[in-house]
């Protein structure tokens, strides 16, 4: 965002730190840990449930009793719980998105500017959670008509699917964690740093 | 062995790392999301008497128990390069006392969360989701430090990792 606006954000009472946020530090990352924690694990228990033949013994063996209905609940919950908070994940990152003024001098590993990173992480987050929201939707049809009486409650096509998720996840992560260590983008002492202060000093007093 | 520190410093990468980016807060998502997921199907669970909740917060209990394991050996090889400054050194420091806590204690209550579930499946005892949630504040600190190191101290941050290569942090 430009200069003009976050002189118009003053007005309205909103104070930019030297992080471009008028808050400690972002509220994307941290809920990040949610949506992939919850949406792959959930993807995981699917598959664990679809191979049971394969994990009962072994839990058996470790005296843990499982049944394989309780997996599929797992896989159900989590991935809804984790495309619920997406919606959130998603609302956070364009804010952030909105205040970001990276460094244009530079690029990532992966050849890529940072204007190129956050359009490439923004506009594909929104298709993570368009997607997202397909697969729980999917999810929720085969758990409750299609699958409903069957033992393995997942399509192979869905578990297929999952993995594909999983590895769209790993690139888009890693575009995300691009813009934060290596642009700095909302990192204090990174924007310190490029605007030629030292954050030793002036970090010294955190809490 | 100075050879092989020598090549070692050679295999670190701008943010001071043998491998791309930090590994630490990835595993981390597997911690954080089951541990608060496992607590909200607890509640969730008591507060509508809906037993099936208890089971997923069991499994995501015990995904959480094991990737705190990863998570530790990933933070301390992560620790361990990132070349704290300043007050950092303290933030890091409390973050590693309260991370090997957190593994300990998180341990101790998915083996209590294992009997509860052996002897009696559809039912929470309410001392349980007491103590649990004096490890949720736990947990929640841990985030703040976490937080801190990264996105204040910007700890392994291609820009903190340059400024220490030159010498910023020596003044």
């Amino acid at each position: 965002m430009n200069i003009g606006l976050i002189e118009q954000l003053k007005q309205i009472g909103i104070e930019i730190g030297a992080n471009g946020l008028p808050y400690r530090f972002p509220i994307h990352p941290n809920l990040v840990h949610l949506t992939l924690g919850l949406f792959i694990i959930g993807i995981i228990f699917d598959i664990i449930g679809t191979f049971f033949w394969l994990d009962h013994p072994i839990l058996r063996f470790l005296s843990i009793p499982s049944s394989r209905h309780n997996f599929y609940d797992v896989g159900w919950y989590n991935v809804v719980a984790g495309t619920a908070v997406t919606f959130f994940t998603v609302a956070a990152g364009f804010f952030e998105i909105l205040l970001a003024q990276p460094p244009e001098n530079f690029n990532s590993v992966w050849g890529l500017g940072a204007g190129t990173t956050m359009l490439l992480h923004g506009v594909g987050g929104v298709l993570l959670l368009t997607i997202m929201i397909g697969m729980t939707i999917w999810r929720g049809y085969q758990r409750f008509s299609w699958r409903k009486d069957e033992s393995r409650q997942v399509q192979w096509s869905y578990l297929l699917a999952g993995v594909f998720v999983l590895g769209y996840m790993f690139i888009h992560g890693t575009l995300g964690a691009q813009l934060g260590a290596e642009f700095g983008v909302h990192d204090t002492a990174a924007q310190l740093i490029q605007h030629g202060e030292n954050p030793k000093i002036i970090l010294e007093k955190p809490f | 062995m100075k050879l092989f520190l020598f090549d070692f410093h050679r295999m670190l990468n701008d943010e001071n790392l043998p491998y791309p980016d930090t590994m630490h807060p990835v595993v981390v998502h597997f911690v954080i999301g089951m541990v608060f997921f496992a607590y909200f199907c607890d509640i969730f669970g008591y507060l509508n008497n809906n037993h099936r909740m208890f089971e997923v917060s069991w499994w995501n209990l015990l995904v959480a128990s094991f990737a705190v394991f990863v998570a530790v050996i990933f933070g301390e090889f992560e620790a361990s390069l990132a070349e704290p400054y300043g007050t950092a050194k303290n933030v890091l420091d409390w973050h590693t006392i309260n991370g090997w806590s957190i593994s300990a204690v998180l341990v101790a209550i998915t083996a209590w969360r294992g009997i509860i579930r052996i002897k009696n499946p559809l039912k929470i005892p309410v001392p349980y989701l007491g103590v649990m949630t004096v490890f949720m504040c736990m947990v929640c600190l841990q985030i703040y430090l976490g937080d801190l190191i990264d996105w204040v101290y910007g700890l392994h941050s291609v820009s903190v990792v340059k400024a220490t290569r030159e010498g910023l942090f020596l003044k």
